[in-house]
């Protein structure tokens, strides 16, 4: 293939590397086409010098509080939108079951049903957010847990054979929510009564179940 | 992401906000993410968008001293006059022809990812760089910003 100067338009797009390469050949012995094709490299080789590196030791603890105030205020919002409400009936409805439960089992087992509730709370000096609490909240998230696992092995053969982008995207999508519910529950593992960890953590299980169910609807259409 | 934000708004305190923003955002809009881009491409689209509305809105705060730039790539070039050159040539692009260079040629992103980015074709991402670069050799053809090499 042979290329002028009439190229140079085409040669510079870049969509055909025959043409590029041809159009190189002929601007060896162009100076107006060499002068232009010099011009259009230094460009690029400039270009790469604009990318930009600074130290911010501030930004990811500016960028953390801040999602942390954001989940807080999502927590509260979900009272006030019906729609966001309705996702949360069937945990809500779990998580109260279960705490009714437990206090139940605790009046019964430590205060043999004699003693009024409010009594106990009086007389001891036990802290609002005991480690029995904790464990109670733990326990409730191992439940929700393995419910999200279910789904997760449900979708498991549909992600590894995935061929499609579409497949694929999802698929990153939930190794990002996972390296993050794995970071999430190192901090938590270091400070066990902190509420914004645990609603961040709740947040990012819940959209890793959104993620999923829209998975599967993907899956069967 | 600070590097694109530095590029689009121009300064360190703005673009560190509208990294943060960004994340907000992310976090905001991940239950709306469905799988039709990357999920890296989707958080840079959401960068962009809000690298534009603080170029809209004209947003400014006063620039705080800041530690030198410190490890810029290809650090010689650093006060190279053709880069000084083409960081004011920019400033007179339209802005998706801008982004299309800053993604392209200076973060080095494929054209199927940054079309993804700025919501277009691969082949307009194509041509919106191809604008982009024939302006920018113009412009600085005119400054006389190639004539130093010229002379070398």
């Amino acid at each position: 293939m042979k290329a002028d100067c009439r190229d140079l338009e085409k040669a510079l797009a870049g969509e055909n590397p025959v043409l590029a390469a041809a159009f190189e050949v002929h601007a060896l012995g162009c100076a107006a086409c060499g002068r232009e094709l010099s011009e259009w490299r230094r460009i690029s080789e400039a270009a790469a010098s604009l990318r930009r590196a600074w130290e911010s030791p501030e930004l990811l603890p500016r960028i953390r509080q801040a999602l942390a105030e954001e989940s807080v205020r999502a927590a509260t919002d979900t009272d006030a939108s019906p729609r966001r409400r309705f996702v949360w009936v069937p945990a809500a409805s779990i998580a109260a079951l279960f705490v009714l439960a437990t206090v139940g089992l605790w009046v019964f087992r430590n205060g043999g049903g004699r003693e009024p509730l409010t009594d106990h709370w009086r007389t001891t000096k036990a802290p609002l957010l005991t480690d029995q609490a904790i464990d109670e909240v733990d326990a409730a998230e191992r439940v929700y847990l393995s419910s999200i696992e279910n789904l997760s092995r449900l979708a498991e053969p549909a992600l590894s054979g995935a061929m499609s982008p579409v497949l694929a995207n999802y698929r990153e999508k939930l190794v990002v929510l996972d390296a993050a519910i794995t970071e999430l529950k190192a901090s938590i593992e270091q400070n066990r009564g902190n509420t914004h960890l645990r609603r961040e953590l709740l947040a990012v299980y819940q959209e890793k179940q959104r993620t999923l169910q829209s998975l599967m609807k993907e899956v069967k259409s | 992401m600070k590097s694109i934000a530095m590029n689009l708004l121009g300064r360190h305190a703005d673009a560190e906000d509208a990294v943060q923003e960004a994340f907000l955002r992310i976090f905001r809009g991940a239950a709306r993410f469905r799988g039709g881009a990357s999920v890296s491409t989707w958080a840079y689209r959401i960068l962009v968008n809000v690298c534009y509305d603080m170029r809209r809105r004209g947003r400014r705060r006063p620039e705080s001293p800041l530690p030198e730039e410190s490890e810029l790539r290809g650090g010689a070039l650093r006060d190279h006059p053709l880069r000084l050159a083409i960081e004011k040539a920019l400033e007179h692009l339209d802005p998706r022809e801008r982004t299309a260079f800053l993604l392209c040629e200076v973060e080095g992103f494929s054209h199927r990812e940054a079309g993804e980015i700025l919501e277009v074709t691969e082949n307009t991402s194509r041509t919106l760089l191809f604008r982009a670069k024939r302006r920018l050799q113009k412009e600085l053809a005119s400054g006389g910003a190639f004539a130093p090499a010229e002379a070398r």
